[in-house]
């Protein structure tokens, strides 16, 4: 977690306390690589400087505005880019969201609640070696860069179908994921499209092969639990 | 054919028929009237009835003949008598130009016609031929002959005469009704597209020009208040819009100072406690300005514009896993039957999930000591439908009463969202208090 509180942050607002908020909510929970910038132009300065590893964005700015700013920035650089606007229309949420931004905060926001996204949007993107590869599940750990099921030193393979669908459960560990969710992320549109709706049996095969490899009972299973009319939900505890 | 036009037919042709009938009676009788010569044959100075009067009181006595009674006879009329040789044996008022004698081919000329231009009538009688003659042209006369074929034939000619009448009538009457229904209808379009809000430009000339004229000018005004109408709303749309953007700032920064106050140990725990507040005030100020922006999109917008297909039961999964996931006390529980899972219905997704969520969340913040929030899901027919109920205290009667209105204060404001979001969906919105709480949406189907 200190790796990822070493990142360097632009935030990018032409309201001075507003950068003064922000950049001291982010000291007090340990980030101290804050940049600030007022404008366009200042921003693109800094960072063709710095090797910032997330920008917040601001979309009116006096020299432009946030949604060309991210375009320009993205002619040099690829980290993460939240959007922390006032500019709360759908329209202007789809937009920001389609330029390919990573979240968009309407304002007001809580800090805490823009503290936990920074850092869940740091941690999916430079996340730290162990917690990318290793899940860990009672006595069974499962290894995400080889898609395989540590048990008693045997590995077990995961079918790639396994694996997307308990990676997805991984994200929102703890949460329900629903069944569309799921049979999106591991079929896609093209399968869960307008005129197929027979996902739900395939998913539960999926399913109950996974059970079979990550619990150590899969007639009751312990982590990997269905909300009955819903979805499933990975329970990880002491995460 | 629509049904005013079979009604317009209906009426064209039934009129045309009962009035050409009445025509051709009035038709027949007038030709009867005109064809009769009623003075010549009914009034007692006809040449007929003065023959006979004459013929009546005609006698012979001692060789010489005599006219008994005074008969009225006109001055210009006169009368001879014939005996079988064909001498004058009597007569009265002779005119100069008229012979005493005749042979056969003279009587068969003169007999029913002429006798030196005097139109003549004759009579058989015991004394001889008896011929009276009338002023020169003062009668015409014709031969008419007809078979007695053409007797036989009468009625029947007299009925398809009579058919092809109506039968003509009644064309004539579909052919003046298609007309008319062509222009009537263009008008009654006119009026159609006027009441859907779409300009009217009609074509003004004919019969209906006025009306036409009137229509056009009706559609104009319309249009006009209505630009004028939409101009306003977006000035105010905007106007709401461009406020809650500049608010929202100033808020960040009230939320973000009380925050960091709220989270500071270097103040006194009553000024941390006003912090505090001051930061769920601030929360709620959030929230109205989010409700303020929706209301005012549906109330001037009118429609949602950013409609696509939206899968039902995928939506109902994703918003109750939401509140699951967001920590929903044990007191409450949802149970789920969404039985048709391929309905889809055409709408903003983002408006279409806030509808669903405020209900949910209704029964949830009615409810404090817990509930059963029961949600199915359904097709009958051609609709799809949503039920959504609890079995908790269920809602004030007011708040159903008022439901289709949208309340001056934040408080309520969630039902009567849901009811104008799922309107202007064109669902189907029935709430009551029964067991409880329940809604149950009816969705057009895509």
């Amino acid at each position: 977690m200190d790796e990822l509180k070493n990142k360097k942050i632009l935030i990018v607002d032409d309201e001075k306390e507003l950068l003064k908020i922000i950049e001291s909510a982010l000291f007090n929970e340990g980030f101290f690589n804050i940049y600030k910038a007022s404008d366009c132009r200042e921003a693109v300065n800094i960072a063709k400087e710095q090797p910032i590893a997330l920008f917040i964005l601001d979309v009116n700015l006096p020299d432009g505005n946030g949604f060309s700013l991210f375009n320009e920035l993205r002619t040099f650089s690829q980290a993460p880019v939240i959007f922390l606007t006032a500019r709360g229309e759908a329209d202007d949420k789809i937009h920001g969201l389609g330029l390919g931004a990573d979240d968009y905060i309407v304002k007001p926001f809580l800090t805490k609640e823009l503290i936990l996204r920074i850092t869940a949007l740091l941690r999916r993107t430079y996340k730290t070696a162990e917690a990318k590869t290793k899940i860990s599940l009672s006595d069974r750990i499962i290894d995400l860069e080889t898609a395989c099921v540590i048990y008693k030193g045997k590995s077990t393979p995961l079918t790639a179908k396994e694996f997307i669908l308990l990676k997805k459960l991984w994200e929102s560990k703890n949460k329900i994921v629903t069944n569309d969710s799921l049979a999106m992320a591991a079929w896609g549109d093209e399968y869960y499209g307008d005129e197929y709706y027979g996902y739900e049996n395939t998913l539960m095969v999926h399913i109950r092969r996974l059970r079979k490899k990550i619990e150590e009972d899969p007639s009751s299973p312990k982590h990997l639990i269905t909300v009955k009319g819903l979805g499933y939900k990975l329970v990880i505890k002491n995460e | 054919m629509n049904k005013t036009a079979l009604k317009i037919f209906t009426y064209f042709i039934l009129t045309s028929v009962i009035i050409s009938t009445i025509m051709l009676c009035i038709y027949f009788a007038g030709f009867a009237f005109i064809a009769s010569d009623t003075f010549s044959n009914s009034n007692d100075s006809s040449p007929r009835r003065i023959l006979n009067s004459i013929s009546e009181n005609i006698s012979t006595a001692g060789g010489e003949v005599l006219l008994q009674n005074d008969v009225n006879i006109p001055d210009n009329t006169w009368c001879i008598l014939l005996n079988g040789e064909g001498n004058i044996i009597w007569s009265l008022n002779k005119p100069d130009d008229i012979p005493d004698h005749y042979t056969i081919n003279d009587i068969a000329n003169m007999t029913k016609w002429f006798l030196n231009d005097y139109p003549v009538y004759e009579k058989a009688t015991d004394h001889g031929l008896l011929v009276l003659g009338t002023p020169k042209n003062s009668v015409g006369k014709y031969d008419i002959e007809y078979s007695m074929n053409w007797f036989s034939t009468l009625p029947q000619r007299i009925f398809i005469i009579f058919f092809m009448n109506i039968g003509l009538a009644a064309l004539v009457a579909c052919l003046v009704g298609i007309n008319l229904y062509r222009k009537i209808n263009t008008l009654t379009k006119g009026i159609k597209n006027m009441s859907s809000e779409k300009p009217v430009k009609l074509k003004e000339k004919g019969i209906f020009k006025e009306m036409a004229k009137n229509i056009n000018e009706t559609s104009r005004a319309l249009g006009s208040k209505n630009e004028a109408l939409a101009k306003r709303d977006e000035v105010r749309s905007n106007w709401i819009s461009g406020i809650s953007h500049d608010i929202r700032t100033p808020l960040s920064m009230i939320m973000g100072y009380s925050e960091s106050l709220e989270s500071s140990g270097e103040i006194k725990e009553c000024d941390r406690k006003k912090a505090e507040i001051i930061k769920s005030q601030s929360l709620k100020i959030k929230k109205l300005l989010e409700d303020l922006n929706l209301i005012s999109s549906l109330e001037y917008d009118m429609q949602p514009s950013r409609k696509k297909p939206v899968k039902i039961c995928p939506l109902i999964r994703n918003i109750v896993s939401e509140i699951i996931n967001n920590g929903l006390s044990d007191k409450y529980s949802i149970t789920l039957d969404l039985k048709y899972e391929p309905a889809l219905i055409s709408g903003d997704e983002f408006l279409l999930e806030r509808a669903v969520f405020n209900i949910i969340n209704n029964s949830i913040t009615h409810n404090p000591k817990g509930c059963t929030i029961n949600i199915s899901e359904y097709r009958e027919k051609n609709n799809v439908y949503l039920k959504i109920s609890d079995n908790g205290i269920g809602v004030p009667d007011n708040v159903l009463k008022n439901i289709n209105i949208i309340p001056k204060t934040a408080h309520g404001i969630g039902l009567p969202l849901s009811y104008r979001i799922f309107t202007v969906h064109s669902c189907k919105f029935t709430a009551l208090n029964k067991d409880g709480f329940s809604v149950l949406i009816e969705f057009p189907l895509k």
